[in-house]
């Protein structure tokens, strides 16, 4: 009996203990990420790269395995090169300027001043209604070609300077690149974060040896800060690659399919033609393209990226 | 080492077990179904208890408002008639619907009684034929005529679905706009160089653009309808008729007709592809907000038009799809304009025939729809309608009447092949690079026909 006792306690004593451990408790508070991350990333990524090497139709049941004929179809598909052309165009343009542009304003913001917050909350928050579709279709109408745009426009040009941006192909893509800067907010914090970290003794030095405002910008300001701007860079070239919104809701990739992005392309093709395996084998293109440009901005970030280790 | 294994263990514990709560309810589920399709399939035995279990179909359709308010109505009225069904019903724009259909159509959960129109070849798999129910006379076709039900029956004969109504292409036009311009009002047999003058002169004289272009229906309407009007009658049409190839052989049939839509946007008598965006339906077709003079109509969605037109002031009429030639073929045919369909994965198959039956049998409920989806196929129905029809429906009816005194050839083909909707998308880029200058017509019209023409390869 007392031995009974005794082994009882002891299972109790090891449940409690089990859940009490930090591991445990770790896991189990980490569940409802790692189930999601289960169901809607991982193991869709596996079926899609075994769909991407078969002629799956969605909306049919009998697959095919076809080998790389998608892959090969690829390079064949004359709008599949086309919208990976936009697709950099689209990137090579709209990355550098909402960097620049967030770098200026929370550079701006840095000042001591109680507004500062209230400026940096507003200026966030385009960011907030982000890749919503609320603000495409609002964008859609701005400038449409009776839109505010346009409006504004001929009151100052006159009638004839109407600019006739989603029907032209030369201007389709810049309202588009425009709607992406505009939402600079989560860079910029992460800029500010930055630039409060720079060490005040640096600037104090940089002034007593004499150097301008410019000189201290370059000379001190961006080389503490390139660590953030590789960071900053690397996340928004992912997410720029993968713009879908605006190119679905306002343009629907016309004209003659110069906002055709790559994303919207694929979704296209899964979505509207159907061809879930071809699309499949473009997401994971995508995945390799977009592997090699974080590679090639890794390598070259030796040359640029300033650490304080090293001098 | 071992306490992270111990926690990975319970974590895998936890999983599972909810993967066993899952597989549980679903095999119950299961079970459920197999007692109701027992149910079902035994009507004779024990029919009175049938008619107390309660009864959930499930339903969707794609349309504009006016469908929506229409149909949810109906519905209403049934479910009060039949106290043991209760129908859940979704509805959807045109390209949501479908997106939404496949889904359902790969988690096998297509809804009871859904709406299919030209493209049911993609859906075959998931159609439940009606042929059994029209035979035991769950599904009435008494009023119905032969020719009626043949427009949604398969090459094989089969009864895919119930047609919701008759149908037909047609140019809606505003009248105040062709006088202003000075331009004679369309014939029965105007041609598309009266109709690319129409357009050039509304737009001089007015500044609007002389044709809309309503997406959905052009390629149908125009594209399509243009080869079918080359040679003798039923000589060609875009596709063949068993679909399973083109149904003409030279590209260059196309060429005109591309050339002609690619001028009209160049000299802005018909919206670029930036102006086209603003149109998401008819409703906001440039025709209905009074910056166009023409627009492509499935005659169904008519009346709807009119009634807004008639409100800012406007008078709209109908005009026939124009001839490549005055005495040439008219090109055009009566056709269903959506179909209800009855799906394979539908738990009750015989309360949603019957839902069907009464949907296009019923004048009570006709008179709510008032013809919104098409011309309803009963002959009662229709008696009803047209005696008391608004000014827009009876344009319509006549209308539908005109073209039906067309000659037209014995057999026609007007459904859409699996992956239309890829080349029609490639044809209106191409068109855009002819507008463009990046290629001409002829080559536009070339590799529009080898677009399609992959679709059967």
């Amino acid at each position: 009996m007392g031995y009974g006792m005794t082994d009882q306690r002891k299972t109790a004593n090891r449940i409690r203990k089990f859940f009490n451990n930090d591991n445990t408790v770790g896991y189990v508070f980490a569940m409802p990420f790692i189930l999601g991350f289960l169901g809607f990333s991982l193991i869709p990524m596996i079926t899609s790269f075994v769909y991407s090497f078969t002629d799956m139709t969605f909306g049919a049941k009998d697959i095919h395995f076809i080998g790389l004929e998608n892959f090969k179809e690829l390079f064949h598909d004359s709008i599949f090169l086309k919208s990976l052309r936009v697709t950099f165009k689209y990137v090579i343009i709209s990355v550098p300027l909402k960097l620049t542009f967030a770098l200026l304003v929370a550079f701006l913001l840095t000042r001591k001043s109680k507004m500062v917050t209230l400026y940096r909350s507003l200026y966030y928050i385009p960011s907030l209604v982000g890749g919503s579709v609320a603000v495409a279709l609002v964008w859609k109408q701005i400038f449409a070609r009776k839109g505010l745009f346009n409006v504004v426009w001929k009151q100052i040009f006159g009638a004839e300077a109407a600019v006739n941006w989603f029907g032209d192909e030369k201007l389709a893509m810049y309202p588009l690149i425009l709607m992406s800067v505009w939402q600079f907010g989560s860079s910029m914090i992460i800029f500010a974060a930055g630039l409060k970290e720079i060490p005040e003794s640096y600037y104090e030095a940089a002034m007593i040896d004499g150097a301008n405002g410019f000189q201290r910008f370059f000379k001190i300001t961006l080389p503490c800060l390139s660590p953030i701007v590789l960071y900053n860079l690397i996340m928004q070239t992912i997410s720029a690659f993968m713009v879908f919104t605006q190119a679905q809701i306002i343009t629907e990739g016309k004209p003659n399919n110069a906002t055709m992005m790559y994303a919207l392309y694929v979704y296209n093709n899964a979505i509207k033609y159907s061809k879930m395996g071809y699309a499949c084998a473009m997401s994971w293109v995508m995945l390799v393209i977009m592997s090699l440009v974080t590679f090639v901005i890794f390598k070259t970030s030796r040359k640029w990226v300033f650490s304080e280790a090293d001098s | 080492m071992k306490k992270r294994l111990v926690a990975f263990l319970l974590a895998a514990v936890m999983v599972l077990s909810l993967t066993a709560c899952g597989d549980k309810g679903t095999s119950e589920n299961t079970d459920n179904d197999s007692k109701q399709e027992q149910t079902v399939t035994k009507p004779a035995t024990d029919n009175k208890k049938n008619e107390e279990e309660k009864v959930t179909l499930r339903m969707a359709w794609w349309g504009s408002q006016t469908r929506h308010d229409r149909t949810v109505q109906v519905i209403e009225m049934y479910e009060k008639a039949h106290p043991n069904v209760k129908i859940e019903y979704e509805f959807f724009s045109f390209d949501d619907y479908f997106t939404k259909l496949k889904t359902l159509v790969a988690s096998d959960n297509v809804w009871d009684v859904f709406q299919l129109g030209g493209n049911f070849p993609d859906y075959m798999e998931k159609i439940y034929f009606l042929n059994d129910f029209i035979k035991d006379g769950t599904i009435d076709t008494k009023k119905i005529s032969d020719a009626y039900l043949k427009i949604t029956q398969d090459t094989a004969g089969n009864q895919i679905g119930l047609s919701n109504g008759l149908n037909t292409y047609g140019i809606a036009y505003d009248v105040d706009m062709f006088k202003a311009a000075g331009v004679p009002l369309p014939t029965d047999t105007w041609t598309w160089d009266d109709y690319a003058d129409a357009a050039r002169k509304i737009k001089a004289a007015t500044g609007h653009y002389g044709t809309s272009s309503f997406t959905s229906s052009e390629f149908n309407a125009g594209c399509s309808t243009y080869i079918g009007q080359q040679g003798s009658l039923g000589q060609y049409g875009f596709f063949n008729l068993e679909l399973t190839g083109m149904g003409f052989t030279d590209p260059q049939m196309l060429a005109p007709y591309i050339q002609m839509r690619a001028d009209l946007i160049k000299e802005g008598a018909s919206p670029d592809a930036g102006a086209e965006l603003e149109i998401t339906n008819i409703e906001n077709d440039f025709l209905v907000t009074g910056e166009a003079g023409m627009t492509w109509v499935a005659v169904n969605q008519f009346p709807t038009i009119y009634d807004v037109c008639e409100k800012q002031g406007r008078t709209l009429a109908l005009a026939t799809l124009p001839r490549v030639t005055k005495d040439g073929n008219a090109g055009s045919n009566i056709q269903s304009s959506q179909m209800l369909c009855v799906s394979k994965d539908s738990k009750h198959k015989k309360e949603a025939a019957e839902f069907i039956s009464w949907f296009q049998n019923s004048t009570e409920c006709n008179n709510v729809l008032q013809g919104e989806r098409g011309i309803p196929i009963n002959e009662d129905v229709r008696t009803a309608l047209i005696a008391n029809a608004t000014a827009g429906q009876k344009i319509m009816y006549d209308y539908v009447t005109l073209v039906g005194t067309f000659p037209t050839p014995e057999k026609v083909n007007v459904l859409s092949p699996a992956g239309q909707d890829q080349v029609v998308d490639l044809y209106r880029t191409y068109i855009q690079q002819v507008v463009s200058g990046e290629i001409t017509a002829a080559e536009a019209a070339k590799l529009t026909y080898e677009a399609a023409e992959k679709l059967f390869k």
